[in-house]
């Protein structure tokens, strides 16, 4: 039997602070254990959290980047558990009073997916196990690294608008500097909430907890597995436990972390260490207007104002620093097809060869706007255009330099060209009569020898123009 | 003689810092086998402070503390030094950082002494939860001292040190003064950061000052207050000379009597309470009556709230980091619940496990929730008597100090003489107790005088006015 799968996010998200969210600590991936510890975060006695500023402004800024309400009061819990990777046995986090609520992304096909709350909190430390010699060691680094956590509401109905609401998110705080939505290094974790229910009713089922999605693709791997799963259980007559369940990717399965009755009472009750975080008006609103645009907001200006269609736009968007280029060329030259064609075409394809990102190659976004002005201008043709992007690629330099050099400027002197397309086409004569005879095909086929012929100088309209009367 | 004359001989040259700090080690070694007022004495490094503290007074460039030996109670965390909070957890812990207080004290130049006895972790209000042996009270070894700071008003009292830093959750500095028969002084929560205050109950806790006189605990205050931003909940409103008003007249002010607090009183300690108001009338000072009528719930929400955060605070003592571990167990629960079983005292235990049970879900809004409402209603009624009233005067505990062994087997009873003293933690206001009378069996009985949020300056004045007419006993040969 087909069942609806119902299905609701906990995205985890690191925020891009310089400094732990309750200490001065750096705030890094990596480095060795236990370098980046001090008495506060690795919870020394008689010590207290100093709350980051920055986190708070991070935090109100992933709720205006999701639509979210950004309150004037929120507030710290203590949420109590023991393990040996939590110094104090309590993490510090938002219970009660969340910074952001009620806010929501629109994702494919123009659904609305609801987001309850988005919260502040640190993050725990981490077990390294030594199997060999049978004892585990704890790692610090991690205690204190400042974590919001977006909790959406049971909106998802299929994976893909999971996956698209995951990148969604991830692209927009990184716009919104909020965080590097890295998830392959953990600096975005996602948790999905899944249950089952028959097509038509409204009663969801019970809901298993899946953790441990490192990529947009795990989390389908590990949703089209649990409805499978939760599928054959309902078939059978048998009942959905509601427990956590650890995705593996090598196996491509989930598997079962622990059950409800296992669950942990938290005992929650207000950080009594850390007054309310309190906003005026005014606050929220100097916050907001430190928004940059969002990768939503650059959507609608390519596809409305420049007429980008919309896989080229979501292509120049994906990356930051790849939509930030193609702005500042844009902004030069409103050549706005001309140099998406480019950075999607020749850039792209260059990019993907060498491996070079976007803000280590060796030219600016102003030689690129010079490149689609000349080809624009039909000082060059477009695939000399894309010939310059590859020197520039290989070895930097300043396009009508290149251009000169190797001769891409096309030359509007009809003079010559006549005797070079007679001669093309007496060489040719076999194609030109099938093409009089009806085979019109052949002029691309024509058209090509002629553009030999010619040289790369050789202004490809006019070739056309003359070609197209001689053939008349 | 007060700590601002100890300073004028100081700095006159009429006694050496050394001497002065040698002095007091001697007493140490003379006199603390009989109380066990410290549970660790610093000799060398107090000499050498005292050293550098003569260096400074030499140069011309003393601080009010330079050279002036105090003690401070374990639970505040002296950088080198171990800080036990007289636990078996802590026994060997020795934190990597100084109390911002203690910070503050060190940049004055004074003289660490040493730490000194108190209940397991600053939880009970005898002493003799101490992992080390409850300390004795001076003016009657076989009486205990009060607590949790009651290795602190010992010391003082012995003569031990000039004054003593003890820290007051609900009470625990100004009930074992009365017991010892000093001064103690319990500032604005706030005013003193907590930041290396080893935390009991954090919306409670807060550093004081015990000393031989209101003088000279606001002459330390003044030292230790003061915003930190180490400490998101101290306040910068704690500003100002705290003595400034000591000597001033206060024939203006208004006390109020609140007779709740009398009610609950023995016949000895109401009548020596009485009998103070009796002498501020005298002096024209208007005496109000005026009541707490939340009072009976105070001690209950005391106990959810502090043992609740007390619960959380102390559940970093796992055994994984630092201090005791078990050798006991397989795994990293069995750790943890090993070292906690095998670390902490009966007492703290208890009050993990009430803690925890009014957290838990299901009981939180019967047990903490209205913990909670209690505090709000405590607060609006400490404001309605401050419309009317500068000062309040009530009993610092309603008897005087028992015999040892004596209560400490009925926690319920030991809880209910917190009645005099939790309030002013509940609402976060100043209080100070002074010694006002003796019992019939010799021993000294206190009373409190609480103020406005931050006006710990009227309070001491009023303190200091009725020291200046009573005339303490000395306590017993040790």
């Amino acid at each position: 039997m087909n069942y609806q799968p119902v299905m609701g996010l906990e995205i985890h998200c690191e925020l891009l602070t310089n400094s732990k969210v309750f200490c001065t600590c750096k705030n890094e991936f990596g480095g060795g254990a236990n370098t980046r510890v001090c008495p506060r975060c690795s919870g020394m006695p008689g010590t207290l959290p100093l709350l980051n500023k920055g986190a708070v402004r991070l935090a109100a800024k992933a709720g205006f980047a999701t639509n979210c309400t950004v309150n004037n009061y929120s507030a710290f819990d203590r949420k109590n558990y023991f393990y040996p990777d939590l110094p104090k046995a309590y993490q510090i986090t938002q219970f009660e009073s969340p910074i952001c609520t009620d806010g929501y992304i629109d994702v494919t096909g123009g659904k609305r997916i609801r987001i309850n709350r988005i919260h502040i909190e640190e993050d725990a430390g981490k077990l390294v196990h030594d199997d060999y010699e049978g004892i585990s060691m704890a790692d610090y680094n991690r205690c204190g690294v400042p974590l919001i956590e977006i909790v959406t509401e049971p909106d998802f109905r299929t994976i893909e608008e999971v996956q698209d609401f995951v990148i969604q998110i991830g692209q927009r705080l990184n716009y919104a500097g909020v965080c590097d939505a890295k998830m392959e290094q953990g600096s975005l974790r996602v948790d999905v909430n899944i249950s089952l229910m028959p097509y038509g009713s409204d009663e969801f089922g019970t809901r298993a907890e899946i953790k441990n999605l490192n990529s947009v693709k795990s989390i389908g791997r590990a949703i089209a597995y649990e409805i499978q799963r939760q599928s054959e259980i309902l078939d059978k007559g048998g009942k959905v436990l509601q427990e956590t369940r650890r995705y593996n990717e090598n196996h491509d399965d989930t598997k079962a972390m622990r059950s409800k009755e296992e669950a942990h009472d938290y005992r929650y009750f207000p950080e009594p260490d850390i007054p309310p975080v309190l906003f005026t008006d005014e606050e929220i609103d100097i916050i907001r207007r430190e928004m940059p645009e969002l990768p939503n907001q650059r959507f609608e200006r390519y596809t409305k104002q420049y007429k980008i269609p919309e896989e080229d736009a979501k292509l120049i968007l994906a990356e930051k620093a790849f939509s930030d280029f193609y702005d500042e060329a844009v902004n030069i030259t409103p050549e706005y097809k001309l140099i998406s064609n480019l950075m999607l075409g020749e850039i792209s394809h260059q990019i993907n060869e060498t491996g070079t990102g976007i803000t280590e190659v060796k030219f600016s976004p102003a030689d690129v706007a010079k490149v689609a002005e000349l080809a624009a201008k039909g000082t060059i043709s477009k695939g000399s255009a894309k010939d310059i992007i590859a020197i520039l690629f290989a070895e930097g330099g300043e396009p009508e330099a290149i251009a000169k050099k190797n001769g891409f400027i096309m030359s509007n002197d009809t003079s010559g060209l006549d005797a070079i397309i007679d001669e093309v086409l007496t060489a040719n004569a076999d194609a030109v009569e099938k093409y009089k005879a009806g085979n019109a095909k052949l002029f691309g086929f024509i058209m090509g020898q002629a553009i030999k012929a010619c040289g790369k100088g050789a202004n490809p309209g006019l070739i056309k123009q003359t070609l197209s009367e001689k053939l008349k | 003689m007060n700590l601002k004359e100890l300073r004028n001989k100081l700095d006159n040259k009429e006694i050496g810092a050394v001497e002065l700090a040698q002095d007091y080690l001697n007493r140490i070694k003379a006199r603390d086998a009989a109380i066990n007022s410290y549970i660790t004495v610093c000799e060398e490094e107090a000499i050498s402070q005292a050293k550098a503290a003569q260096a400074v007074i030499d140069a011309g460039e003393s601080k009010p503390l330079t050279g002036i030996p105090l003690s401070i109670k374990d639970n505040i965390c002296t950088n080198g030094v171990r800080t036990t909070c007289a636990s078996r957890m802590l026994e060997d812990f020795i934190p990597p950082y100084d109390a911002t207080a203690v910070a503050k004290l060190k940049s004055d130049g004074f003289v660490m002494l040493g730490k000194t006895n108190m209940d397991e972790f600053a939880m009970g209000g005898s002493s003799q939860t101490s992992y080390f042996g409850g300390p004795k009270n001076p003016y009657n070894t076989n009486c205990v001292t009060g607590g949790s700071s009651g290795g602190a008003a010992a010391s003082v009292a012995a003569g031990l040190c000039a004054a003593a830093l003890g820290s007051d959750t609900g009470g625990s500095v100004r009930q074992p003064s009365a017991f010892c028969g000093v001064t103690g002084l319990k500032p604005t929560y706030g005013a003193v950061s907590r930041w290396g205050l080893i935390a009991f109950a954090s919306s409670l806790d807060q550093i004081g000052v015990i000393g031989n006189s209101a003088f000279d605990t606001g002459y330390v205050l003044n030292t230790i207050h003061g915003y930190d931003e180490n400490d998101a909940t101290s306040s910068g409103l704690s500003q100002g000379n705290y003595t400034e008003l000591v000597g001033s007249d206060i024939s203006k002010l208004k006390i109020g009597l609140t007779k709740e607090f009398l009610d609950g009183s023995s016949e000895e300690v109401r009548a020596a309470v009485l009998s103070a108001a009796d002498f501020y009338k005298s002096l024209g000072c208007e005496i109000i009556e005026c009541s707490l009528p939340s009072l009976e719930y105070a001690v209950s929400a005391y106990y959810l709230i502090s043992s609740a955060e007390a619960a959380a605070n102390l559940s970093r003592f796992d055994g994984i980091k630092y201090g005791y571990r078990s050798g006991l167990g397989e795994d990293y629960n069995d750790l943890i619940k090993n070292s906690r079983r095998e670390g902490f005292g009966d007492e703290v235990k208890r009050r993990i496990m009430l803690g925890n049970y009014a957290l838990c879900s299901g009981y939180y809004d019967a047990y903490y929730n209205n913990a909670r409402r209690i505090r709000t209603q405590i607060r609006k009624e400490y404001a309605a008597i401050f419309e009317k009233c500068d000062v309040i005067l009530t009993p610092t505990a309603p008897t005087t100090a028992y015999k040892i062994g004596e209560q400490e087997n009925d926690p319920v009873k030991m809880y209910l003489a917190d009645i005099c003293t939790v309030t002013v933690n509940i609402a976060g206001l100043p209080a100070i107790s002074t010694t006002c009378g003796y019992g019939s069996d010799s021993m000294p009985i206190g009373m409190s005088l609480t103020g406005k949020p931050f006006d710990e300056k009227t309070i001491i004045a009023v303190c200091d006015r009725f020291e200046r007419e009573f005339i303490r006993r000395e306590c017993a040969e040790l």
